[in-house]
């Protein structure tokens, strides 16, 4: 029965109010009390309904970005991926075990040796608060997790309570129909996905919620005027602090989307109570995250903050002045006056500053995004890193796909319907798609712009679409005087002539729209099954006939060094493999992924690009017991130090000038067979590389040594070792560690 | 109720089921050794009229067995025989069991560590004959044990391709703390390449003019004639043993009863070091892989195989940093069979760490005894199964019963125990936590696998109920917190409408 009165239901609702309206004093004319209450409780179950559709959505959207996510547990198995998740994952396992105070006040001897890290001063604890805390409660509710596995499921969680933000945002730029698209389409998006998979455990993983949320509700704040919200927004600008260098996107688009509403015109007191209690309020928290302290005040990426502050004071000063002085003349020259101080105490103040060198000048990456360029120009060591180059355009289809596409469309809708949120929303697409051509892994802060100028797009157009479709159909069912008088409301002067055109082409468009949505989420789908769920630690590739093969050399490798060799051994290796040596190794490292002393980066470097005994030098000087290289040549992976090895010599040539880079090259050319360059044949890493590869035969019909990774066969055959000797080489020879002798014994 | 006790080394477990109702289900460790004074002698009341020892050298562990005629001399009847061993080896020895070789049906013989001035360089486990031996008697024993870490690599590093020879130094007649009238000893090797081994000069030779005698694999000596109470003869052994050396210096065996999912899950953590001699100069993969085609015998180990009992699914083989790829399972046939590679070969000297898993049927360990009484019959130990043989410094196995389990009683019949100990353990979705039993155990060899271990216990019904209803005032309880929350008015100025 209920099931019958559904479709009536909805179409009383759904039709334009004169139908309803129309249809009460029908009603109405019964003094039936009984009649009056049914026809209540129905308009009541209506809405009902709506609302059990609209969280059954989000419901189904929110498990969907979860579990989606899950691909790498399925595929892999359920481990931390890549690089810094390593770091991570080892400082919340420390935190776990020892407590918040002893994690905060952590010297760590096992990396940067022989100059450690102090971690609670040098990382963002956001992430690993956040995943410690979660593991906290389900120990207390009796859950015998893991910490591995809520540090794995962190991402995926987060990822699914970003869609709740999301439809939230999307209702309060648009409207609650643009919220659900937008949760939908942030969902499964392969931009925010590439960050998010389980496994993932970045930084990022918690942080586009962070910014995500302060976003919202800093234009929740400014739609209300509401201190509430404002005072939220400031928390959740504490938590993105607290969890991600990217804060610093926070602190500078929303000043710039603030002085774009001043010079449009558009300010209010709701605008100035959002942005003065969130500022004021964000920065006195943020100034609790010790590795931020207080760059807020000191640090000139922060100071357009501080500047649009001081303006918004000036600005309503003036308001409240002109406010008070009726004569415009006066006013007038009050305001010369006033604008002049200000701007000029405002200049002296950041000059002096900035030339007592209180104000700290940009860092180097912020200078990159700014000037692409920079980067390659002053610091290797930034251009060095693959997720710091700027982005090809394949990368853009291959992470947004249609809303590629839909974004401009988004924005049309955006100005054509312009308030104070969708002036917000677009200067964040705009921006972050700046940020985003600049680096590729600012593709990630751009995902939820352009999902939500997306689903801006995709639900406008669909509404408009599905009026167009149903008027049509309510003229052609009913045909009657009640008919017309319902579609009365709506556009009916130009339905009366192109009507069965129009419905056609509607709803060819509304199919049309159904394809591209159903198409990108097939395209999403494949994306993260194929591109984006390898933990890069596990290599899988296809065997001669389809099988899967698995390459879990640097875990043989990593186990290896941390059953069988010393508890105190130093071992150096490329910058890259730090964290993982001492996450899953468990020894000290000479340098990791947190670069945060080029001089010492160098030289290891220029370790790896000098002669043996060079090199021994410099080992015996960083007391190294072993040295680790990765190496592609058998397998064919083509990621191996061999192929990082320019950047080795560009950044130990940037601080030691012995090494100069043409010394490796031949004609320009980057060669490791017969005709590379002597230094190049007798450096370290060549001879670490391929000591004892001479001997064997990798490919059928090849010579012995042929390298599968660049395809040559080698020009060094014939390697001695003096001061190292070979310890360890995995399954696959992916990972190879060398053990440094001890030096001889003098008489 | 009576005391199920545990028969065997070290000390004796004692079940406390008899105390107060309220401490029924305490089972206290219970030491019988008895404490002597340091000038303590064994007193001589027995002679061993004859006696023949095999030493067992084929596994990675010494495995003996003396079968031996004793003679009560003196004039009472005589319970308490002494087994002498160094101080050094004390330590070592292991699984010891003494029969009546005679009746082999008979339950063995109760055998305790005697606790002794801890500075004397004798130390001895005491045998109690029971019944007790009437003057002028004679009764065959058979006394069986394991001594562990006892051999060593000669030479202590040797290459990747080379053989590898172990030693063994003990004394060629049996250390006894009475008169032994005529003895001999054969040691029982795993090849026939033994190059060297102690010649005796036939002092107490009384046949051969060679000894020992070796024969093939085998190598006998003595006969010997009369030997004093305490004599020793020092001769050691060189063999080649070109296989690992497997030790475990620590088992930790859980294994957690569910009557809900009708499952048993057993989960082993193992410390693994391979005590052959240590690699000599550098691990040379080239070497590895293309001797690898030709399977030759090799000091590392490269596969464990662990039969499974029938039932088992679901294995899982992974470390401190995650799942080990390179694992087989063969569920099919009668004996499921875990094939474990670890992530590299285990060299000499090499350690390796690893967690091994599975689920089992309960069914087939599960019985329900009349009442709310439920017996358990599970393997004490399981592990892999090598023909080079385990051993195991350190066995710790819990298990985990169900919530509510009262009353647990145990008996591990041959396998000696250390201590046991009951206590709870919190986990999924517990309130009160899990009943578990932790037995420990040393020195134990792979000899022992599969031996029972029986726990009986208590489960009443509603005891099953307490997880469902937990579940349900959770769920309950946070409705009503939204509920309540949904009402609360937070807002601080009066809202215009």
């Amino acid at each position: 029965m209920p099931g019958k009165t559904e479709p009536i239901n909805g179409s009383v609702k759904l039709g334009s109010k004169e139908s309803s309206t129309a249809a009460m004093p029908a009603s109405l004319k019964k003094p039936d009390l009984s009649s009056y209450f049914s026809l209540k409780s129905l308009k009541l179950k209506t809405k009902q309904q709506e609302l059990l559709i609209r969280v059954s959505i989000l419901c189904l959207v929110y498990v969907l970005a979860f579990i989606t996510r899950l691909f790498s547990v399925l595929r892999y198995e359920s481990m931390i991926h890549e690089f810094d998740p390593y770091f991570n994952y080892r400082t919340t396992l420390y935190l776990t075990r020892n407590g918040f105070y002893d994690f905060w006040n952590w010297f760590d001897s096992e990396s940067w040796y022989p100059l450690g890290r102090i971690i609670g001063g040098t990382l963002y604890p956001g992430l690993m608060v956040t995943a410690a805390f979660i593991y906290w409660i389900l120990r207390f509710l009796h859950f015998a997790v893991h910490i591995r596995e809520v540090c794995v499921l962190t991402a995926p969680f987060f990822a699914s309570n970003t869609t709740l933000v999301a439809y939230f945002f999307g209702k309060e730029l648009w409207d609650s129909g643009a919220g659900l698209v937008a949760a939908a389409l942030i969902a499964i998006c392969p931009g925010y996905i590439s960050r998010s998979v389980a496994g993932s455990y970045d930084n990022e993983g918690v942080a586009i919620f962070a910014l995500l949320l302060t976003f919202y509700m800093f234009v929740k704040a400014v739609n209300t005027g509401s201190l509430a919200w404002s005072l939220a927004s400031a928390f959740g600008y504490f938590y993105m602090v607290s969890a991600w260098g990217g804060y610093v996107f926070i602190i500078n688009l929303i000043p710039l989307y603030v002085l774009v509403l001043l010079i449009t015109g558009r300010y209010s007191m709701r605008l100035y109570v959002a942005y003065n209690c969130m500022y004021i309020l964000g920065m006195l928290l943020a100034m609790q995250i010790r590795f931020v302290g207080f760059q807020h005040v000191q640090s000139g990426e922060h100071m357009a903050a501080m500047g649009v502050f001081f303006l918004m004071q000036v600005f309503y000063f003036l308001d409240w002045v002109k406010h008070l002085l009726s004569d415009t003349k006066l006013f007038e020259a009050f305001l010369r006056i006033t604008v002049t101080t200000a701007v000029g105490v405002g200049a002296i103040a950041l000059g002096v500053g900035t030339a007592s060198g209180y104000i700290s000048p940009w860092t180097g990456r912020f200078y990159s995004l700014l000037d692409p360029t920079y980067a390659k120009d002053n610091i290797p060591i930034i251009a060095s890193v693959s997720e710091h180059q700027p982005t090809a355009w394949s990368s853009f289809m291959f992470d947004f796909h249609i809303l590629l596409f839909l974004f401009p469309a988004g924005l049309y809708f955006c100005f054509k319907r312009l308030s104070d949120a969708t002036i917000f929303i677009v200067l964040y697409g705009l921006t972050s798609m700046y940020f985003a051509g600049v680096m590729v892994r600012l593709i990630l802060v751009a995902t939820p712009a352009v999902c939500l100028i997306s689903a801006i797009a995709v639900s406008a157009t669909v509404k408009n679409l599905t009026l167009v479709a149903r008027a049509k159909n309510k003229v052609a069912q009913t045909g009657s005087a009640k008919g017309s008088s319902s579609s009365k409301g709506s556009s009916k002067a130009s339905l009366d002539q192109s009507q069965p055109f129009q419905r056609n082409v509607a709803i060819a468009l509304l199919l049309g729209a159904f394809y591209l949505l159903s198409k990108y989420a097939t395209h999403c789908t494949w994306v993260t099954s194929e591109a984006y769920s390898s933990p890069s630690i596990v290599l899988a590739a296809r065997g001669a006939h389809g099988n899967r093969v698995i390459f879990d050399d640097y875990r043989e490798a990593y186990f290896w060094l941390r059953q069988n060799t010393p508890q105190d051994a130093k071992v150096m290796s490329w910058w890259d493999y730090g964290y993982q040596i001492t996450a899953m190794g468990n020894r000290t490292v000479i340098v990791d992924n947190n670069t945060w002393n080029n001089t010492h980066i160098a030289t290891v470097g220029r370790a790896m690009s000098s002669y043996e005994d060079e090199a021994y030098e410099i080992m015996r000087s960083l007391d190294v017991d072993y040295v680790l290289v990765v190496f592609g040549g058998v397998t064919g992976y083509s990621s191996d130090d061999i192929n990082k090895f320019l950047w080795m010599v560009r950044i130990g040539g940037g601080v030691f000038p012995v090494i100069k880079e043409p010394d490796y090259l031949v004609n320009g050319d980057y060669r490791v067979d017969k005709g590379a360059a002597p230094k190049m044949l007798n450096c370290l890493m060549y001879k670490l590389s391929y000591y004892r590869f001479g001997e064997l035969t990798t490919e059928y019909g090849k010579p012995p040594g042929y390298d599968r990774a660049r395809g040559v066969e080698i020009g060094n055959k014939d390697i001695k070792l003096e001061h190292l000797e070979e310890a360890f080489t995995t399954s696959n020879w992916i990972v190879r560690i060398y053990k440094v002798k001890p030096p001889d014994n003098r008489w | 109720m009576r005391s199920l006790a545990s028969l065997g080394a070290c000390f004796t477990a004692l079940l406390g089921a008899s105390c107060a109702a309220s401490q029924a289900n305490i089972t206290k460790p219970h030491s019988s050794a008895q404490i002597l004074p340091s000038t303590f002698r064994p007193p001589q009341h027995f002679e061993n009229v004859n006696l023949v020892r095999s030493i067992n050298l084929e596994k990675g562990y010494v495995r003996e067995t003396t079968n031996l005629v004793v003679q009560n001399i003196d004039t009472k009847p005589q319970t308490d025989y002494y087994l002498p061993f160094e101080d050094a080896i004390i330590a070592k020895i292991g699984g010891i069991e003494v029969r009546d070789k005679k009746d082999a049906s008979k339950a063995p013989y109760e055998v305790s560590l005697v606790e002794f001035d801890p500075a004397s360089p004798t130390q001895f486990y005491q045998i109690r004959l029971s019944p007790a031996l009437a003057p002028k008697d004679q009764i065959t024993l058979a006394i069986t044990f394991s001594t562990l870490s006892s051999l060593s690599p000669l030479p202590t590093t040797v290459g990747q391709t080379d053989k590898h020879y172990l030693t063994y130094s003990f004394s060629a007649v049996f250390p006894s703390s009475y008169k032994t009238l005529k003895q001999k000893t054969k040691l029982k090797l795993p090849g026939a390449d033994v190059p060297d081994y102690t010649v005796l000069s036939g002092a107490h030779s009384s046949e051969n003019s060679e000894d020992p005698v070796k024969q093939g694999s085998t190598l006998t000596y003595g006969t010997f004639g009369e030997v004093p109470a305490g004599a020793s003869e020092a001769v050691s052994v060189r063999y080649e043993f070109t296989k690992p050396v497997n030790f475990v210096s620590s088992l930790e065996r859980d294994l957690e009863v569910s009557h809900w999912g009708g499952n048993l899950a057993t989960e082993e953590r193992y410390m693994y070091e391979n005590r052959a001699a240590a690699l000599k100069g550098h691990f040379n993969r080239v070497q590895w892989a293309a001797s690898n085609y030709y399977n030759p015998a090799t000091m590392a180990l490269k596969t464990f195989s662990m039969p499974l009992r029938k039932g088992s699914s679901e294995p899982y083989f992974i470390d401190d940093i995650g799942n080990i790829s390179t694992s087989n399972f063969r569920p099919a046939g009668r004996e499921p069979l875990l094939e474990l590679h670890p992530r590299y070969p285990v060299f000499g000297g090499w350690r390796f760490k690893f967690k091994v898993g599975w689920n089992a049927d309960l069914a087939g360990a599960l019985r329900k005894l009349e009442g709310d009484q439920y017996v358990l019959k599970i393997p004490f130990l399981e592990g892999p199964k090598q023909a080079e043989g385990i051993s195991y410094e350190q066995v710790k196995v819990r298990i985990v019963l169900p919530e509510g389990a009262t009353n647990v009683r145990f008996d591990t019949g041959t396998v000696p125990i250390v201590s046991s100990d009951i206590t709870l353990h919190r986990t999924f979705m517990d309130t009160t936590g899990r009943t578990t039993l932790t037995l420990l155990a040393v020195n134990l060899v792979d000899e022992l696998r599969g031996r029972d271990l029986v726990v009986t216990y208590d489960y009443p019904w509603v005891a099953g109920l307490r997880k469902p209803l937990t579940l349900l005032a959770g769920i309950f309880a946070v409705f009503t917190a939204a509920y309540l929350l949904s009402h609360v008015d937070v807002s601080i100025g009066r809202k215009e409408t």
